[in-house]
């Protein structure tokens, strides 16, 4: 349970919201690489925080992220012309470079310097990885650039997809840390997803579906452990890690790459839902590939031409009840991130935290929302930079380890929870 | 472009968009409104005396019935000389509490430590919810000390809490017991 004033603080993002200006905090995922696939490009609308804005790519390559309005006449810049080192609204003419300053009033005697009166908001747009990246904070506390390792690997070993969620952030992340429905929601895909099928570790959780969790505070967020048992009195440990403030880490299976996400807010009742896939030290295969193109493990399918997902509410996610009684899937609902995206919009657009029944099992999302309810409010009242930023927190692995009992994970296995470059990763 | 034209398929017959509605924030005005759950009742035992001063901060607030106990002895249990009436127990306000007439009935039991101390009570308690089937949570305060002192704070409940938590500082108290409508 969640009083209604703190829901608020942790669901709100837009501009002057406790949230809201802690996101501003970050270095957030804003757009695949491949949406702006060349120079003078056509641009591409992004909402992100509850803010419209314009992505375009100049012609000298150069990104940009600013207001999708323009200043003249508020026309949408979508319709605008990329061209010659910037973006003309085609109203009137009046252009604009990658950080929004005003370049050109052509009605003006260019010896007038009107222009330079006239600027945007922007924001910087940097290329790391698959991924644009944005800071929409104040320069002077701009954080270090992101260093996630599924961002900083080889391109070949690394594979980026995002979809539309239509829900608030929250309640989506919260599914990220919420290790105690995979036994359920997704048991079915264990067995027949190309991205997980095969590992030993999946037999464990197979033989134990009721595993004892861990939850154990980070310097940037969480691990949430979940231990099930093995054999010779031994558990299996499985680590999911949170880093302030929404990402997340999939505990590895067998060979599989690893998996992870990122929640992003568009607004107060969608998010974006970034999902990841990376080798440590290998090329993803072709079939491998393949499969997330093909929507498996943590992707999805698509309506072509569009981030929205195949399955949507829309057409009730495609539910499947004969798939669901064949026992091939626990709800219903073909492919993992489809399968939680349709319950966590089923709760609603911003989900009634005040009646919901939490149990001790949901530690990890009471400690998640504790953590980010101190450090909106330590910003918001002290000016107290959030965890996360730092780069040496971005430095974390999933795991998965068999273990003796009396060893705990956080320190038994502190080496397979840190990026190791050239080291794979620790999994069963 | 119709959506559900273009992925109808006999095979996974849509249900023409049902979800679409359901999931508006105007169909949320008539979620209906009632207590959807009865008052848990619920045992926090502080178990050395700086889990104790912890707890005291707390006790004073509005509780669902939440009843708050410390152990009465810093001296060593043995658990298996220690029966659930032999651990002794103390209210809030100093009088003697007796762990099976506490645990009689509790939905949830929290156990609160800030050191290794007390695995002896720990196992009697422990071991009291699990020949009844109440749900055990350990919470190791302190996660920012030394990791020796915390591994000892975690292996002494390891045994014995279906969840563990390792907490940096006090106030999570509050904020895990409310969040179990303790």
């Amino acid at each position: 349970m969640l009083r209604k004033e703190i829901n608020d603080l942790l669901t709100q993002t837009d501009t002057g919201t406790p949230m809201g200006d802690m996101f501003r905090q970050y270095w957030i995922p804003a757009l695949l690489a491949k949406e702006l696939p060349e120079d003078d490009c056509p641009p591409v609308r992004v909402k992100l925080l509850g803010e419209r804005l314009i992505a375009f790519r100049d012609s000298k390559g150069r990104y940009g992220l600013i207001d999708e309005f323009c200043a003249h006449r508020g026309a949408s810049l979508w319709f605008g012309r990329n061209e010659e080192g910037g973006l003309r609204c085609p109203y009137h003419g009046w252009k604009f470079d990658y950080t929004g300053q005003c370049i050109e009033v052509p009605s003006e005697p260019e010896e007038s310097g009107f222009c330079e009166k006239i600027k945007l908001r922007g924001y910087p747009l940097i290329k790391i990885g698959d991924v644009l990246w944005t800071h929409m904070g104040d320069k002077e506390n701009r954080p270090p650039e992101p260093e996630w390792e599924f961002a900083k690997v080889p391109p070949e070993q690394t594979y980026t997809s995002k979809r539309w969620q239509e829900c608030n952030w929250l309640q989506a992340m919260e599914g990220g840390i919420d290790s105690s429905h995979v036994s359920f929601l997704h048991s079915g895909s264990l067995a027949s997803d190309p991205l997980f099928k095969g590992a030993k570790g999946n037999q464990y959780n197979q033989n134990d579906k009721k595993p004892v969790f861990e939850v154990v505070e980070s310097d940037g967020g969480l691990y949430i452990g979940a231990r099930r048992m093995a054999e010779n009195d031994q558990y299996y440990w499985r680590i999911t890690p949170w880093v302030m403030p929404s990402f997340t880490m999939v505990p590895p299976r067998g060979d599989h790459p690893v998996h992870g996400h990122f929640w992003i807010p568009i607004d107060d009742v969608n998010c974006w839902a970034w999902s990841f896939d990376y080798h440590p030290t290998r090329a993803l295969t072709k079939e491998e590939r393949q499969a997330m193109m093909d929507g498996y493990g943590v992707h999805n399918q698509y309506v072509p031409g569009t981030f929205r997902p195949r399955q949507n509410k829309d057409n009730d996610y495609l539910m499947d009840r004969e798939a669901q009684k064949r026992g091939e899937s626990y709800s219903g609902i073909w492919g993992i991130a489809m399968q939680d995206a349709s319950l966590q919009e089923s709760m609603g657009p911003i989900v009634d935290r005040t009646k919901e029944n939490l149990v001790s099992t949901d530690n990890g999302i009471i400690m998640a929302r504790h953590r980010l309810r101190k450090a909106a409010v330590a910003l918001r009242d002290k000016g107290v930079m959030p965890p996360g930023r730092d780069t040496a927190h971005q430095q974390v692995r999933s795991a998965a380890k068999v273990l003796p009992q009396d060893q705990p994970f956080k320190e038994a296995m502190k080496e397979d929870l840190t990026v190791r470059p050239g080291v794979k990763q620790t999994s069963v | 472009m119709d959506l559900r034209e273009l992925f109808f398929d006999p095979n996974h017959p849509t249900l023409l968009g049902s979800c679409a509605r359901a999931a508006t924030a105007e169909e949320a005005r008539f979620r209906v409104q009632y207590p959807n759950s009865r008052t848990r009742a619920s045992r926090i035992f502080a178990l050395d005396p700086a889990a104790a001063e912890a707890m005291y901060k707390i006790t004073e607030a509005p509780w669902n019935g939440a009843h708050f106990l410390t152990l009465a002895t810093q001296e060593a249990i043995d658990p298996e000389k220690t029966n659930a009436s032999d651990l002794p127990l103390s209210h809030p306000d100093g009088s003697p509490a007796r762990l099976d007439d506490e645990i009689d009935g509790a939905d949830v039991v929290v156990l609160l430590a800030t050191d290794g101390n007390a695995e002896g009570a720990a196992e009697v308690i422990a071991r009291e919810c699990f020949h009844r089937n109440i749900m055990c949570a350990g919470l190791a305060l302190g996660g920012s000390a030394p990791q020796a002192k915390v591994d000892r704070v975690v292996n002494s409940m390891r045994r014995f809490a279906r969840v563990l938590v390792v907490a940096n500082d006090d106030d999570y108290i509050p904020a895990m017991l409310t969040a179990l409508r303790a």
